[in-house]
């Protein structure tokens, strides 16, 4: 019989160092420096050409508004560590505030934080199944879904805003502690949530398998279906807490509410160091992300630029940021020959 | 005392195909049963089964005499067997050490949600360090793992595992010798340690140097089961042909020959440099290196695929200009990559229509497909060949034999002067290998030039004319045929990896 003693494993130094240069550990740093360098950088640059910029009341603001956004950023992680995409998400937080809104001017405030929370979270059940039980493409069941909960909202709510909200909710939008608003403190709680099941708990890990490669969960006993429905279901909830977010803010039920927020959320995850592959990226760049197009849209608000024009900007750097992204991964993709 | 594994009668059917038909086979711990025959012969069903892939038709499986039967990969991997598949399974972007636990991670506090990342370290830390492997930073990302170290996390998966019984699905076939060599050894440790393995390979010295029993498939049915002492090379083959077959490859033929494509000096970042070589007609000239050393990538630059820095290429004493495909393809130059799957095919489009997939233009009109042109031309590629079956089924259907073969005809479709076989022979069973080699020589025959990359030297000495030998994306060798000699040409293949240590391998 030959040789049985197992060898000792040969370091192929070269192999090692030549991806070490060009390993992913080089991309992460860029990234995970990058985005808050630009941020600063940014800030820098707003609060020289505005001088309200670099005020307590015009931080606060940016802070409401990246609240929100936050809230369905975070939700939008889940998913696209999945390598899925939840487009929905704009007219769930419309759904969420009507519904809210019926059960806190008909029921009193326990009715509306149930009947908001189970608006999302019907919405995320039918995200979770029409993608893994039906097979129907993230992209696609998420976009039918924007229509249906739109179309849900703007029937329950007749078309109108509705009005009449408790001042004790209303109240929450603008309430600070230490100096800091409410809905920042939200934000921040939902995102150590996040961080903590994302990089801590066994449903957290799975979703990055997942994402990564979904073979090699699927073959390792991870239940690739269940993983995929949480993740839309957990995107739901965290959805709907920015809705009463921003349903406090305008303190009426809002059948438009959200419009935008589909495509910043996902600007936001992008921009933020997630691939829309999948399986990388951390949570904590989204929240970098969040603040970078929120300090983005407020500085070029207080610049006097339409926000019309703010949509054009943020577009062109959703593409510079996934094409970054793609260049990078190219040439570390290549190097894998034979 | 009943075998820890048992399988009995089991059938399966697919769509159109009977992959099992009443197999039987059963695993012993402490020992090594190895599962050979041809491509489309059940193999990889049969596996699937066994892990909880798929589910029989009819037939049972028995673990310790006891009936049982799995839904899913998670039971079969709680009653104790886990596989490995020829494609790895490594989750890319997570740590070397949450990979090992990956499906199995060990948790803390109540709810059962929480991983608990000390003993998951400990645990990767153990089974690696079980393996010789304890190098290996448990915290580096895993991509960064090269192939052979990527095989090794997966070992050490099942290890955590603690799987009583092992199966594993050509775990070598994309593993450079030496790593397979080291794999080969840690499967006997396993074995020694009280598992039950089943070993599928084609590469049939490692069947036995290593397995205790063999059994044969063909066509979906056990044809042979015997301990390995009974058995030679010769009554193997034969069994999973069901025919003679004396030779691995066709006798060789010497052919006049005629310069025809000439590189000089092709140069890629990162990627190759100094790249010169001459081509003629009715020439089989063999490309050999280790997984890594840039042949892919010289040729898919040559084929037009991928730009290059520096460097020219001629056809027929005619300058060419580097960069496009289609101006190869029209000037005569193919590629025929090397993974099928991904790269090769159409997956569900049927073989005639992956046939004239480069040639679309040349049977139009106006823009439209003309079919009559089409069937003519397939019909006589196919022929030419030698595609069993249907020509309107999907080539995701095909044996991977069948499937090279539509690649061949492909390239043939558009008149190639240059033929490039990446790899041709990878994954495909004895038979259909040594159609092949044919094919290859008969294309030689007819003047065209074929370069043939292959990792398996014995492939290069048995069918190439000449020989040039990469690595790290540098040439450092060319033989003749006259001067083909193993060893020279492995440590030409170790040249470009030296550290500067003398580090060349003796194998």
């Amino acid at each position: 019989m030959n040789n049985v003693r197992p060898t000792k494993a040969p370091v192929n130094e070269h192999n090692q160092q030549e991806r070490a240069v060009a390993g992913p550990l080089g991309r992460l740093d860029l990234r995970q420096i990058g985005l808050p360098i630009v941020v600063i950088i940014m800030g820098l640059i707003f609060s020289f050409s505005s001088s309200n910029f670099m005020t307590a009341s015009n931080l606060r603001n940016v802070g409401l508004q990246a609240a929100a956004l936050a809230c369905v950023s975070f939700g939008q992680t889940f998913v696209i560590l999945t390598a899925g995409l939840d487009l929905s998400v704009g007219s769930t937080v419309a759904l969420v505030s009507v519904a809210s809104a019926l059960g806190f001017t008909q029921y009193g405030w326990m009715a509306g934080v149930i009947f908001g929370f189970l608006a999302g979270f019907l919405v995320g059940l039918i995200n979770g199944l029409v993608v893994t039980r039906m097979r129907v493409a993230p992209f696609i069941a998420t976009l039918a879904m924007l229509s249906i909960a739109s179309g849900a909202a703007l029937n329950l709510s007749g078309g109108t805003p509705i009005s009449g909200l408790p001042d004790s909710f209303t109240a929450l939008a603008y309430a600070t502690v230490l100096g800091v608003p409410a809905p920042v403190i939200v934000a921040v709680a939902l995102l150590a949530v996040g961080y903590f099941v994302l990089q801590k708990s066994k449903f957290g890990r799975h979703i990055y398998a997942v994402g990564g490669n979904r073979e090699a969960a699927h073959l390792c006993g991870i239940s690739v279906a269940r993983t995929e429905f949480m993740a839309y279901v957990v995107c739901a909830l965290f959805t709907a807490l920015g809705g009463f977010i921003l349903t406090a803010r305008v303190a009426t039920g809002q059948p438009s509410l959200g419009e935008s927020l589909a495509l910043m959320s996902v600007a936001a995850v992008v921009l933020g160091g997630i691939s829309l592959f999948g399986g990388r990226g951390n949570i904590l760049g989204v929240a970098v992300g969040v603040v970078f197009v929120s300090v983005l849209a407020n500085g070029l608000n207080l610049l006097g630029v339409s926000s019309y024009t703010q949509l054009m900007v943020i577009g062109v750097a959703m593409i510079l940021a996934i094409a970054g992204d793609q260049y990078m991964s190219r040439d570390l993709r290549a190097r894998g020959g034979a | 005392m009943p075998s820890i594994l048992e399988a009995s009668e089991i059938t399966k059917s697919f769509p159109g195909v009977k992959a099992l038909n009443g197999v039987s086979l059963a695993l012993e711990s402490g020992q090594v049963h190895a599962l050979v025959g041809e491509n489309g012969a059940g193999k990889s069903t049969l596996i699937a089964i066994l892990a909880g892939v798929n589910q029989p038709d009819s037939g049972s499986l028995k673990l310790r005499g006891e009936q049982v039967s799995f839904a899913s990969p998670v039971s079969a991997r709680r009653s104790g067997i886990a596989a490995i598949y020829q494609e790895l399974t490594i989750v890319p972007w997570i740590s070397v050490g949450e990979n090992i636990v990956l499906g199995n991670e060990p948790v803390k506090w109540k709810c059962g949600q929480i991983v608990s990342r000390d003993v998951a370290d400990e645990t990767a830390r153990n089974a690696l360090a079980r393996l010789d492997a304890g190098d290996i930073d448990i915290h580096m990302q895993a991509s960064r793992l090269s192939p052979g170290q990527k095989q090794l996390v997966e070992i050490a998966r099942i290890l955590a595992l603690d799987a009583r019984v092992i199966v594993m699905d050509e775990p070598t076939s994309s593993l450079p010798r030496r790593e397979a060599e080291r794999l080969l050894n840690i499967i006997v440790q396993l074995k020694e340690s009280g598992k039950a393995i089943l070993f599928v390979s084609h590469r049939l010295d490692e069947v036995a140097e290593i397995a205790d029993t063999v059994t044969v498939l063909r066509g979906g049915r056990r044809v042979l089961t015997a301990p390995i002492g009974q058995l030679d090379r010769h009554k193997l083959i034969g069994a999973m042909i069901g025919h003679e077959i004396s030779e691995l490859y066709p006798p060789h033929v010497e052919l006049q020959k005629t310069p025809l494509l000439r590189v000089d000096g092709l140069t890629r970042r990162d990627r190759f440099a100094n790249i010169s070589f001459e081509l003629r007609r009715g020439e089989i000239l063999g490309f050999y290196g280790l997984i890594g050393a840039g042949r892919t990538e010289v040729m898919r630059a040559v084929a037009g695929a991928d730009p290059i820095d520096t460097g020219a290429i001629s056809l027929d004493g005619r300058r060419l200009a580097p960069g496009s495909v289609a101006a190869m393809i029209a000037s005569g130059i193919v590629y025929l990559p090397e993974d099928r799957k991904d790269q090769g095919l159409a997956l569900h489009m049927s073989v005639q229509e992956n046939i004239i997939l480069s040639i679309l233009g040349r049977l139009s009109s106006y823009g439209v497909i003309r079919s009559r042109r089409v069937s003519a031309l397939t019909a006589e590629l196919v022929k030419k060949v030698r595609v069993t079956g249907a020509l309107d089924r999907a080539v995701v259907n095909l044996s991977g034999g069948n499937q090279q073969k539509v690649i061949v005809a492909r390239g043939l479709a558009s008149g190639a002067d240059v033929l490039i076989f990446d790899e041709p022979t990878r994954g495909i069973d004895v038979g259909a290998k040594y159609e092949i080699y044919c094919l290859i020589q008969e294309l030689a025959r007819e003047g065209a030039g074929v370069i043939l990359v292959s990792s398996e030297l014995p492939e290069i000495i048995n069918v190439a004319d000449r020989a040039i030998v990469m690595s790290n994306g540098y040439i450092y060798g060319e033989f003749d045929r006259a001067e083909f000699d193993e060893r020279a040409m492995l440590t030409a293949a170790f040249e470009g990896l030296r550290t500067g240590k003398d580090e060349v391998a003796v194998l």
